[in-house]
């Protein structure tokens, strides 16, 4: 009889352990109100907030703390970061979001894998335009834009949020980047390759 | 003249390319800065995507690849975490960024330090010994028969481009003519073209190497490099000049320490170095520090140990004596200590 109840307890701790773990244990309280709009998942909402799943964890921290200096200005988000009012609540949800896994990319795309690029979109991630001095996004946002340390990920990235983005750095609304390279790379972007690039980085899947 | 082509004759004929592993001369010759140079006289090179499906296309293409991803080398000629495209911007293409078709045309020059005529393959090759840490691909190699046929398919596109030739395509010539590089008598040009550009005058092209940087007010200290480099350059290359690396892909270059390139290669110099951050640095903006600090950080970053100099048999001093007689620390003692001691281990390949 001992033994049945102990399986039983097994079994029921399993169960709890196997409903909870995913959706709950892992997510630290702080984390809780980012949910609503980026998922449980951290994959984000389009045309709401961008996927923040297996993001590097210094870049996200970077992030937060430009949304409460005022470097990125986003009505929205510039109050939710308000509710981490710690360092340690900043570290706590970045190191949650950066944890979650991202969607896995199968053909990883190298700089120089292809050469006669004709999509205009790709050849600016892969080769850029240095008539107007844009590196290959590739270069600093890596292999299919998979992000190299604190260069996000831009892959399977929400095509508005890229595209919102590269317009924030454009007109301002978002600064901070060091040396200010980003910015300066966006401001020689037309609207139209904005556009194609949003869509180039949302279809790496 | 004559002479010269005389020797560069003897050179095709007898073909010294097979030497190039036995003897090490001092390939890395100081690179040649000139004053900038208006930005309309610069070569363009033809658009990648114009390269025809061809023999000799495909040569140029697999030039390319090998160009900007040459970790598709490592352990066998690479023996670092460099690409060529490290250090020159736009796969080779920008003026001013040391453009392989500056230093195609340029090519084959005579070097009286080793009282040889170096072709523009063996050129090639005093890259990957130096800048690559590794050991040079044979002359007829696919490797470095791809790079001079991406070197030359950049060049020749450019000039044809300039001299309103647009409409010409690219004479495919043979591996042979192509190694020796574009200032060999035997590489035909178009007539206009080689009206307009004697042979003495095709290693001066605009843009050719790094523009020279006046020097600076103060001599340059490594102190103050140090803090230019922490606020400006750290973000990309590391807090210790490691680069940064994911998922195996070193996206920036380590600037010193065992991945990156070695006591031999031209960067190590810190006239060389600070002309090249001056004119490159920061990625996609240029031109941001001003001369001093340009400077100041050439100088911090070439005074951190890397890879050992290959012509290095175990007397530092007598290298230093022979080989680096220029701006640089090797050598010489940074903080207490011999720089060149620690090095790390040369021809870093399997």
């Amino acid at each position: 009889m001992p033994m049945k109840n102990i399986f039983r307890s097994i079994i029921g701790l399993s169960a709890l352990l196997l409903v909870q773990a995913p959706a709950f244990s892992a997510t630290p309280p702080a984390a809780m109100v980012c949910e609503s709009c980026h998922g449980t998942a951290g994959l984000g909402t389009p045309n709401l907030a961008p996927m923040l799943a297996g993001m590097d964890k210094d870049y996200l921290v970077e992030q937060i703390n430009h949304f409460k200096n005022g470097n990125r200005k986003n009505p929205s988000m510039t109050s939710m970061v308000m509710t981490l009012a710690t360092p340690e609540s900043v570290q706590q949800v970045a190191a949650f979001f950066a944890s979650l896994p991202a969607p896995t990319i199968s053909n990883i795309e190298k700089r120089g894998d292809n050469v006669i690029i004709t999509d205009p979109a790709r050849k600016l991630v892969y080769q850029g335009d240095w008539t107007r001095n844009i590196p290959a996004c590739a270069t600093c946002h890596g292999p299919s834009g998979l992000g190299v340390a604190h260069f996000p990920r831009l892959a399977s990235q929400h095509a508005d949020y890229i595209s919102n983005q590269l317009t924030a750095w454009q007109n301002k609304k978002r600064t901070g980047d060091k040396n200010n390279v980003m910015a300066t790379i966006a401001q020689q972007l037309t609207a139209s390759e904005i556009q194609h690039l949003a869509q180039y980085f949302a279809a790496i899947k | 003249m004559k002479t010269l082509s005389l020797i560069l004759g003897a050179s095709l004929l007898f073909s010294t390319f097979a030497s190039a592993e036995t003897n090490l001369p001092d390939r890395q010759t100081e690179l040649p800065a000139h004053a900038k140079a208006a930005s309309t006289e610069y070569l363009v090179p033809r658009d990648l995507a114009t390269i025809p499906n061809t023999e000799f296309g495909n040569k140029v293409k697999q030039g390319y690849s090998l160009f900007v991803n040459s970790q598709t080398m490592r352990g066998q000629y690479v023996g670092n975490e460099q690409n060529c495209a490290n250090c020159h911007m736009q796969a080779g293409m920008k003026a001013n960024s040391a453009p392989l078709w500056g230093a195609f045309m340029a090519y084959p020059a005579y070097r009286k330090k080793n009282d040889k005529v170096n072709t523009y393959a063996e050129r090639i090759q005093g890259c990957f010994k130096y800048s690559m840490n590794g050991v040079a691909p044979a002359v007829d190699s696919p490797e470095l028969v791809a790079l001079t046929a991406y070197s030359y398919w950049l060049a020749m596109g450019g000039l044809l481009d300039k001299y309103d030739m647009q409409s010409t395509q690219i004479p495919e010539m043979s591996d042979a003519v192509v190694q020796l590089g574009g200032k060999a008598d035997s590489f035909v040009l178009p007539e206009t073209i080689a009206a307009a550009l004697p042979i003495e005058q095709r290693n001066k092209l605009a843009g050719r190497g790094y523009p020279k940087l006046a020097k600076s007010a103060q001599t340059p200290s490594i102190e103050r490099g140090e803090i230019v480099y922490k606020q400006t350059c750290s973000t990309c290359h590391g807090d210790s000049g490691q680069g940064l690396k994911q998922d195996g892909v070193q996206s920036f270059p380590p600037l010193w320490g065992k991945g990156s390139f070695n006591w031999g290669a031209g960067m190590h110099r810190v006239n060389t170095a600070a002309f090249f951050i001056y004119e490159n640095m920061p990625l996609g903006k240029s031109i941001q520090l001003s001369n001093q600090q340009a400077w100041d950080v050439a100088a911090f970053m070439n005074s951190h140990e890397r890879p050992q100099d290959p012509r290095f048999t175990g007397d530092l001093k007598a290298n230093q004596e022979q080989y680096h007689n220029h701006q640089g620390y090797y050598g010489k003692t940074v903080n207490g200590k011999v720089v060149g001691e620690n090095a790390f281990p040369a021809e870093a390949v399997d």
